[in-house]
């Protein structure tokens, strides 16, 4: 054991170079492993600790009325159920509202409490997370307070209804069941002497607002579906909101799901290109070192000896760097946190997390370890003898690439040509880094192009159908809002585009949307296999789910509204992330053979340069108390995806530099090393007239072909797979086939600029050429 | 009358080691002229292998001035020394110095496409220089490792030869060579020298030195004396007796 320390130490000693490069990819590696590790494991987990903390229902609803006989029928439901464990009822307001938010604004069902009862309720308890010295105003959801763009004391507008309510900002909440849009209901607390005044002027419908908790958290999507459709049929007036815990628990984390499938892609990527760089090193070290290898051998020391001081070696480095890498993911933390939170809007406390550093110990070592024996197996086979004469030798004589006589180029690219085509292992080195980096660059600008730039194609495939705005109106005022549209001559385009809750076999809850003539919706790419619904009979169902269940394109399904099952035929597949895969598309005339239709929301597309607010405005009053909510989508869609195009900046931005800076190390290794190998040759070139700059030029250029073919390679493949791998990204979500654009000129703009930043970097480093003095060849240094 | 090749002036060379300085050369004013064949001899340590260094611009003077032709070559960057040496010198070395990865054409003709680009007449030259040093054909394409130690120090003469420099520097060229292998190789830069290509040689051996036509003697960084042995004709037992008592005056 001593020996094989020695042997080690010995090696870092001798290779400072090397293994600070070493060490800086697997502090990349490392750090982003246990980034991921963390988002993936315990960030999803918060939510948990987070709803068994509030003591937070498995099913949230809020219906509007809160009469005597109506709160007993909804206590006498849920006592005979039984499933459910415990509830908490009580009064509350619920309506459609909006408000400014992040350039844009938040409209969702807002459920308003009174500050007091909402902390104390013993079911779905909330919590104030920060508060402002304000007295009287309102209190409202900690993700929006998280990025600062709103904050304590500011004085707010508030959308109530058709209504508008000015409170100051007194602090923010913590609600697991509706803490976010993203809950499909937000919570809003007002002081007594608030809500007392919105009580009184009416601007909301008094509603009662419950939490139910069930013993099978894993049911609560299908228990939600039914107690709703129970409380519908009772009640058909009054309007009911729901959600549970299986959709709320993940559409809370797209982000975060997001965020940890790239950060551990990134990983996995970096962590490959550490290992075929310390394969590569192992390999050179054995060339290079042949004659003391035999030496040691002659000495006394055996094979494994000698492997284990290469194991001692870099697993030393490694499970050190990696530790350091864990510490480094700690500080880095906190930021990714703060920008979590914007999108969760769940408080997390950074703690340290056992597992995921053992996980990452493991991985990194364990790989590392196994590189290493792969790569330092040859050393079981060099005899001593034939090794001290130096018998074994390292260079091949099968071939003299490309030969001077015959090469019609000119020198410099020449004899660039002959030191790649002699050096396959550099070359196999550069091609898996550009190879893997070509990949990564294909997805940033696919984001860039799909998120940040012309954030549609995101948001078509995250939110299924977006138009200018979104009317809701009661079915009585349907030919009215038709009407209306039609004499107003800012409007393109009009069409029927509402869901409603229906139920599969063993009652499993489908969100089901419907439109007279799918043909006339914007995003046709939401049926990606088959086709959308044409007649009553047919069903176009979530991929996600289709594959869950075994259905086929074809089969026949049984759905369920208002207690009456009927059967459709498959005609297609979806992909909307709304309800995580669990959504069907049926025709108007489809849903209405299970029950009357309720939901009216009808999609409007403005002639371009139409003012939405103003045909919002004209809405409202034309409309009067028929219509229940109209909606600014390009609004709303600015405000609250304002949350991925800034994290998919950060990222895309992250991706980049991280690119760079792995391009950076590589080729830091790989100059060394042949500066390293060929230093005897550069000074004989020197003092044959070589320049400096000639021979930096031919060591970049011999990088180049590598590099410009596996940058083609990458890319062209990338091009062909980043869809299907960003879907199989977006799979937990429901998302089956992503269709984003890549633009070509700019990934074929980017493959170039990947190719000059390799070149660029390759030359800077084999500066180092510079300090090679012909003299000391002379001197025999 | 000789034509001046080469001139130092003042010409002093300083390495610091251990935080002393060593003056290695000291003030050297010197003349080589077109057509000889210089040795510089001297003890070990005497700054022969430095002085030639300076002189062939692998090096930069501390002091003093060297003018090659009218080029003062003394203030020359590296990189202005690096094209001087590729058109203007040639050098064969102890150690014989081929690049292992390129084959023996490979290593000639990366010389010289350096200063010429017409390939054909370059490869013509080569061939002719091979034959010239006894290189047959069948070994034109062979490994530098795959040939005898003479055979790698031919062709490093004919690498050294490819421009046609003004000057061929050596450095101990059988310092690496056993005696029959030695004698080919300082037959081959006699026979260049008789065809008029000026040599400067680093030596300590006085078999080799008799080849010289002209020998300088350095002491403890300074020439300490010269000797004229006039054209080099084999056997000649005057020219050995000479030398020696030259030597012997040198106190070698």
């Amino acid at each position: 054991m001593r020996k094989s320390l020695l042997i080690a130490a010995s090696n870092l000693r001798r290779t400072k170079g090397q293994t600070v490069a070493i060490v800086a990819l697997i502090l990349l590696a490392s750090a982003m492993l246990n980034l991921g590790l963390m988002l993936s494991t315990d960030y999803k987990r918060n939510f948990d600790r987070c709803h068994d903390r509030l003591n937070d229902g498995h099913v949230t609803l809020v219906m509007t009325g809160n009469d005597t006989k109506q709160q007993e029928f909804l206590y006498r439901t849920l006592e005979e159920e039984e499933g459910v464990e415990e509830y908490f009822c009580q009064d509350a307001l619920f309506m459609v509202g909006s408000f400014a938010y992040n350039g844009g604004e938040v409209n969702t069902e807002f459920v308003i409490l009174e500050k007091e009862s909402a902390l104390s309720r013993p079911v779905g308890r909330m919590e104030i997370v920060e508060e402002g010295e304000g007295k009287s105003g309102v209190y409202l959801p900690m993700l929006y307070g998280a990025d600062g763009k709103i904050e304590l004391g500011d004085m707010m507008d508030i959308n109530i209804g058709s209504h508008v309510m000015r409170y100051q900002v007194c602090g923010f909440l913590n609600s697991a069941m509706a803490g976010s849009h993203n809950c499909s209901m937000s919570a809003l607390l007002l002081t007594a002497d608030r809500y007392e005044e919105l009580e009184r002027l009416g601007y909301a419908p008094a509603s009662t607002f419950a939490s139910v908790r069930i013993r099978d958290k894993e049911e609560s999507q299908d228990f939600e579906a039914a107690l709703k459709n129970k409380i519908s049929a009772a009640y058909p007036a009054q309007r009911v909101l729901s959600n549970a815990y299986g959709m709320v628990s993940s559409s809370r984390y797209i982000s975060q799901m997001i965020c940890s499938s790239v950060v551990n892609a990134m990983a996995f990527f970096v962590t490959l290109i550490a290992l075929v760089v310390i394969s590569s090193n192992v390999i050179n070290y054995i060339q290079e070192n042949m004659k003391n290898l035999g030496a040691l051998k002659a000495m006394g020391y055996r094979s494994v000896q000698i492997v284990a001081g290469l194991q001692a070696q870099f697993l030393g480095v490694a499970v050190l760097t990696s530790a350091a890498g864990i510490g480094l993911s700690y500080c880095l933390f906190p930021a990714l946190n703060r920008m979590m939170i914007a999108q969760t809007g769940i408080p997390y406390v950074m703690r340290f997390l056992p597992v995921p550093c053992m996980i990452t110990l493991g991985t990194i070592g364990g790989a590392v370890a196994l590189a290493v024996w792969l790569s330092a197996r040859r050393i079981r086979k060099i005899e001593p003898i034939v090794a001290l004469r130096q018998g074994v030798l390292t260079h091949s004589f099968k071939r003299n690439h490309v030969e001077l006589e015959r090469a019609r180029m000119p020198l410099q690219l020449a004899l660039a040509l002959k030191t790649c085509a002699s050096g396959m292992k550099q070359n196999i080195t550069v091609s898996i880094t550009m190879l893997v980096l070509s990949l990564v660059v294909v997805f940033s600008v696919l984001m860039a192009q799909n998120v940040i730039v012309d954030m549609m194609p995101f948001i078509n495939l995250i939110v299924g159908e977006t138009a200018d705005a979104c009317v809701n109106v009661h079915p009585r005022a349907e030919d009215d809002l038709l009407q209306a549209a039609d004499r107003d001559g800012s409007v393109e385009k009009i069409y029927l585009y509402s869901s409603a809750e229906v139920c599969h076999v063993d009652g499993i809850a489908l969100v089901a949307t419907m439109a007279e003539d799918f043909s006339q919706v914007n995003n046709q790419d939401v049926c990606y296999q088959g086709r959308f619904p044409l007649y009553d009979n047919e069903v176009a169902i979530g991929a996600k789910y289709a594959r869950e269940q075994g259905l086929k394109l074809g089969d026949e399904i049984a759905l369920t509204a208002e207690g009456k099952d009927v059967d459709y035929l498959i005609c297609g597949f979806t992909q909307i992330s709304n309800n995580l895969g669990k959504d069907c598309l049926l025709t108007r005339e489809g849903f209405e053979r299970m029950g009357a239709f309720t939901d009216m929301s009808y999609y409007v597309d403005l002639v371009p340069g139409a003012d939405i607010e103003a045909f919002r405005k004209r809405m409202e009053e034309g409309l009067g108390s028929d219509l229940n909510m109209t909606i600014n989508i390009a609004s709303v869609i600015e405000g609250s995806a304002g949350v991925y195009v800034s994290l998919m900046a950060i990222i895309v931005a992250g991706i980049l530099v991280l690119s760079v800076a792995v391009i950076a190390f590589v080729l830091y290794l790989l100059v060394r090393t042949l500066l390293g190998s060929r230093k005897r040759d550069y000074g004989i070139l020197k003092a044959l007239g070589f320049t400096t700059g000639q021979l930096v030029l031919q060591t970049a250029a011999s990088f180049l072909p590598a590099v410009l073919l596996s940058t083609a390679v990458g890319i062209a493949a990338s091009a062909v797979i980043i869809n299907p791998v960003v879907a199989l990204f977006l799979g937990g979500i429901g998302i089956v086939k992503c269709t984003f654009i890549l633009p070509v000129g700019w990934t074929m703009l980017s493959g170039a600029g990947l190719v000059l930043i390799a070149f660029g970097l390759a030359c800077l480093l084999s500066l180092r050429i510079r300090k090679i003095a012909p003299v000391a060849l002379l001197a025999g240094e | 009358m000789k034509k001046i090749l080469l001139e130092t002036e003042g010409l002093s060379k300083s390495f610091s080691s251990g935080g002393t300085l060593q003056h290695v050369l000291k003030n050297i004013d010197l003349k080589l002229y077109e057509g000889d064949f210089t040795v510089i001899m001297g003890a070990s340590g005497a700054g022969k292998s430095t002085l030639l260094y300076a002189l062939s611009g692998m090096d930069t003077p501390s002091l003093g001035t060297i003018t090659f032709g009218k080029e003062v070559i003394s203030g020359y960057s590296s990189d202005e020394l690096a094209v001087f040496r590729r058109g203007s010198c040639g050098f064969v070395f102890q150690q014989i110095y081929l690049i292992d990865g390129m084959n023996v054409m490979d290593n000639v003709l990366a010389a010289g496409l350096l200063v010429n680009r017409d390939r054909n007449a370059l490869v013509r030259r080569a061939k002719e220089l091979f034959r010239a040093v006894d290189i047959p054909e069948r070994d034109w394409k062979k490994f530098p490792t795959q040939l005898s130690g003479g055979e790698a120090q031919r062709v490093g003469i004919v690498r050294a030869l490819i421009n046609s420099p003004r000057i061929l520097f050596a450095d101990e060229p059988t310092g690496a060579l056993n005696s029959k292998t030695g004698l080919d190789v300082l037959d081959t830069l006699s026979r260049f020298n008789e065809e008029g290509q000026s040599v400067v040689m680093v030596t300590h051996d006085m078999r080799s030195a008799r080849r010289g036509n002209r020998i300088l003697y350095l002491k403890d960084g300074s020439v300490l004396g010269e000797c004229d042995l006039g054209k080099y004709v084999s056997g000649d037992r005057e020219r050995h007796e000479k030398l020696s008592a030259f030597l012997e005056e040198m106190g070698w």
